[in-house]
């Protein structure tokens, strides 16, 4: 049976986990669970820490452009207090239901990342319990600065391995006066000239997304620069994701997406690749989709992680050992002693 | 004063290289013993490895003999991040300075680290492309140092720091092991180690390669002066920019003292008899200039500025920046010494900070003169001085505390951009908890457990993980910080 931890401080978070490291107790870190199908399949951990209860707005500065939320707040709250000062955490990935910690913990960028820059950038002060139960304070709350190691970067895409994420500071940005989605469908060599031309054209598109038979293309900024590219047609709404049993999320480099956008088009598998970032979220349905996509992504110079799926698509969910695990072990070693936290995420960490 | 090295140890490096890349003159040993800031090393031998291969040869060798090691760039650094303690061994990449590759279909580049700041975005210009970070020494400064101290600059208002511009690195650790992190396939699985080693200041490896993101250049800038009648006017007009939706390019403020200094230096033209200038630059599309521009001169209006001077063309453009960017170098004609200084406060808080900062100069009899990036908070107050006076030293001294304490107060942060080094090492508890910093040595201790790598650096003394203590290093008889 395991065991729901629910503190509503982080005071209270910390405790648990000193208890939890005490009795060698392996625990879980949950946030909203809109991702919680990730990492290694395997027997539930005895504990389950769920951070849904630290939900304090701590400090909004609208002036300076900064925003200090306790890790649980819904990620569509910390935006909705945003843009009531006509502002925007632009670089992270909103849904229904998750928190501020898992979108962190998850480095869970969103679309317009080729405009904003990806969700690490976004962080300026994290405060993080240990998986030993210690409260540590990293970063800085202004807008700008060096103050030592940059922890809040190793916390940002960590899945909860150094520890749990329990308050934060957010860069801001204005809101802009207007945007609007655009698409295009043709033959993909087609679309893919025409990402190229949204790339490299005056206006800076936040998002250019190529997907099976369609490209679509959002622009942001003063109404005069939110018309349709010669091409594209204006489209109602954002393009619908790739659905599909699972999701695989595939780097590789901008400028060799187009080359694993012909394999997937060719293999009928639904994806969505993110021009100029190098992103590819890919639909699947069978490990056998996850050993292909994986195996283009790594001959493409990239690699592929299983982000969500039943259990039969996550017996490999990261593909080789990034450079450096053993760095990332000491790290980990040092962030979470009795190695208690998350045990079936990163796993070589 | 440095010694000679035991010939043996040179004799060592000496095979590594040839013996014209191993430095052991006890002059130029103590130029190696210094950095951008004041404070004066001891200079052990200098080697100026020009490969990969030779850096990871230099390094075995040091983790053989034990020797600590420093890792150097252009020598540009204002915190003494460069600066050798103890006799430790100095690592100078300067002569690693090649530009690899350059690929426009990223666009990105690879490049070694010696590479200056300015000589990429010039090599670049023909494609349309620059490296978006420009700290004011751009002329001088390496990407490698850059990466090291996550250096900033004016234009890192819109574009963000040099953390958010490096794809990926090569670094060599402090045993000489050689790891690739990042590259241009975003989000490897794992921690991100790439986004740790930038701002470590050498503590954690010698960088020896670096994929950075390249920036197209943006269709349409305009470049505005705009001088008012008080600091706290210039501050107002800074955050109505900034609370009507606009992140200008750049935004960049200079008090009198420093006009006045400029204009005798670079001659712009500049308005002598104001208070404050604030320099404003927006890009982006032809909209998006037109309709920045018109809140910048609207907000300049209710504000109070006298006039919002538009360069009119590219060489008027180039003339503003000449005026911002010789800031240092003017100073440099009129007071002997200056220090300085690199702090953070939220942006509301500036006018009241810059009044203290003010109080300070004044209490202390000092000339004190900011020229600064006002859009993210970051002042760099700029005292001038005479070394050879010890009394104004000390004076000088106790400002830079004063300054400091005041900004954390505000709730700031110790270092913009310069970074942490030797300067502000003891004001980290200022900050930092004895956990947070426990926390950071201990991620510092992953890369080098045996503490050789720049060592008394960035953490105070006495700093430990566990049951190791980040010790070794003092500082030499005299030496001011
Ligand atoms: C349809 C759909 C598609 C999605 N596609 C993607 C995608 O392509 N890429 C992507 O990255 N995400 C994707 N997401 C996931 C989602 O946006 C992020 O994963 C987000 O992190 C989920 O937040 P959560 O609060 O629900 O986290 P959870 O699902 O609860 O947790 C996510 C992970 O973070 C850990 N965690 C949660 N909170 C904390 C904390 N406070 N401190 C430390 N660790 C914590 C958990 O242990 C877990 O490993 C998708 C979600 C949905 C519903
Ligand atoms: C007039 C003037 C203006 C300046 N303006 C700015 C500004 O606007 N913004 C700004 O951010 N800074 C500014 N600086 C500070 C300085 O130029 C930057 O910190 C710069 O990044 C240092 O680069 P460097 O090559 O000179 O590094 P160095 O001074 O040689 O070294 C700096 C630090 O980096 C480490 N290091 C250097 N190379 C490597 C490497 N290859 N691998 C690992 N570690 C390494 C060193 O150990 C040291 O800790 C200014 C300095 C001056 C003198």
């Amino acid at each position: 049976m395991t065991t729901v931890l629910a503190p509503r401080t982080p005071g209270e978070a910390a405790q648990a986990l000193s208890e939890a490291t005490a009795a060698r107790a392996s625990v879980t870190v949950a946030g909203g669970g809109t991702r919680s199908r990730r990492g290694r399949p395997g027997p539930p951990a005895d504990r389950e820490l769920r951070t849904t209860g630290m939900d304090r707005v701590v400090a909004h500065e609208p002036a300076d452009l900064t925003l200090t939320v306790e890790a649980g707040v819904p990620v569509t709250e910390a935006v909705r207090i945003a843009a009531s000062a006509g502002q925007a955490w632009p670089q992270a990935e909103v849904r229904e239901g998750s928190t501020v910690g898992g979108v962190l913990a998850a480095a869970a960028s969103s679309r317009q990342r080729l405009r904003s820059g990806a969700v690490r950038d976004s962080l300026l002060e994290v405060v993080i319990a240990t998986g030993d139960g210690r409260l540590v304070t990293a970063g800085g709350r202004t807008v700008k600065g060096v103050s030592g190691y940059d922890i809040p970067r190793l916390a940002v895409g960590s899945l909860g391995t150094l520890g749990v994420i329990v308050q934060a500071t957010l860069k801001l940005w204005p809101l802009p006066p207007a945007r609007a989605w655009f698409g295009a469908g043709g033959p993909l060599a087609d679309r893919i000239a025409a990402a190229e031309r949204a790339l490299t054209g005056g206006v800076r598109p936040s998002s250019v997304l190529l997907g099976p038979g369609r490209l679509a293309v959002e622009l942001a900024g003063p109404e005069d620069d939110v018309r349709a590219p010669e091409g594209l047609a204006p489209l109602t709404e954002a393009p619908a994701e790739p659905a599909g049993e699972g999701l695989v999320e595939a780097g590789v480099s901008p400028a060799l997406l187009g080359e694993l956008a012909v394999r997937l088009e060719e293999a009928g598998l639904p994806y969505e690749a993110w021009m100029g970032v190098g992103i590819c979220r890919v639909a699947v349905g069978s490990a056998g989709d996850v050993a292909r996509v994986r195996g283009w992504a790594l001959a493409l110079g990239g690699h592929a992680s299983v982000i969500d799926g039943p259990d039969h698509l996550r017996a490999d969910p990261w593909g080789p050992e990034p450079p450096g695990v053993h760095l990332m072990k000491r790290l980990r070693e040092r962030f979470d002693p009795a190695g208690i936290l998350n045990p079936r995420m990163l796993v070589w960490a | 004063m440095a010694t000679t090295q035991a010939p043996a140890v040179r004799d060592r490096f000496a095979a590594l290289l040839d013996p014209g890349r191993v430095i052991d003159h006890p002059l130029e040993r103590r130029l190696y013993g210094r950095d951008g800031s004041i404070a004066q090393g001891d200079c052990g031998l200098v080697v100026l490895p020009e490969t990969t291969a030779e850096v990871v040869a230099c390094m075995r060798l040091a983790h053989d003999l034990g020797i600590p090691v420093v890792p150097r760039g252009s020598g540009t650094g204002l915190c003494g991040g460069a600066v050798p303690l103890d006799g430790a061994l100095v690592l100078s990449v300067a002569r690693m300075s090649r530009i690899l590759e350059v690929d426009p279909s990223v666009p990105c580049a690879r490049v070694e680290p010696g590479v200056l700041n300015l000589d990429l975005s010039t090599a670049v210009r023909h494609l349309g492309l620059h490296y978006a970070p420009d700290p004011s020494s751009q002329q001088a400064c390496s990407i490698g140092g850059n990466v090291a101290t996550n250096a900033g600059g004016p234009h890192c208002l819109a574009s963000g720091v040099t953390a958010q511009h490096i794809l990926g690195m090569e670094i060599v650790l402090a045993d000489g092991e050689v790891l690739r992190l990042g590259g241009t396939a975003p989000d490897p699985p794992g921690y991100d180690l790439r986004g740790f080693v930038v701002g470590g200041e050498g503590t954690l490896g010698v960088v020896t390669e670096i994929t950075v993101r390249l920036s197209r250049n943006p269709p349409h800038v305009t470049t505005m002066l705009l001088d008012f009648p008080t600091v706290a006017a210039a501050g107002a007009a800074v955050g109505g920019i900034i609370g009507a939706g606009v992140i200008p390019a750049a935004m960049e403020m200079m008090d009198q003292k420093m006009v006045v200094a400029v204009e005798a230096f670079v001659r712009a033209d500049l308005p002598v008899e104001a208070a404050a200038l604030l320099l404003v630059e927006v890009d982006g599309t032809a909209a998006e200039v037109a309709s920045h521009t018109a809140v910048v001169e609207r907000v300049g209006a209710e504000t109070g500025a006298g006039r919002v001077r538009v360069a009119r063309d590219e060489a008027e453009r180039a003339l503003f920046w000449k005026a911002r960017k010789s800031a240092f170098g003017a100073v440099a004609r009129i007071a002997p010494n200056y220090y300085l200084h690199d702090c953070v406060v939220p942006r509301t808080r500036l006018v009241e900070i810059l009044a203290r900062i003010y109080e300070i100069g004044a209490e202390l009899d000092l000339v004190i003169m900011n020229v600064f990036h006002a859009g993210d908070g970051n002042l760099h107050p700029l005292i001038a001085f005479d070394r050879r006076d010890p009394e104004q030293v000390e004076r000088v001294h106790a400002a830079g505390t004063l300054i400091i304490e005041a900004c954390v107060a505000v709730g700031g942060v110790l270092s913009g951009e310069h970074g942490i080094g030797l300067e502000k090492r003891d004001f980290m508890p200022l900050t930092f908890s004895a956990t947070d910093l426990e926390a950071q040595a201990c991620a510092r201790e992953a890369f080098d457990p045996e503490g050789r790598m720049n060592p008394a650096k960035v953490l105070p003394i006495g700093s430990r993980c566990g049951e190791i203590v980040l010790d070794a290093g003092s500082l030499p008889e005299g030496t001011w910080l």
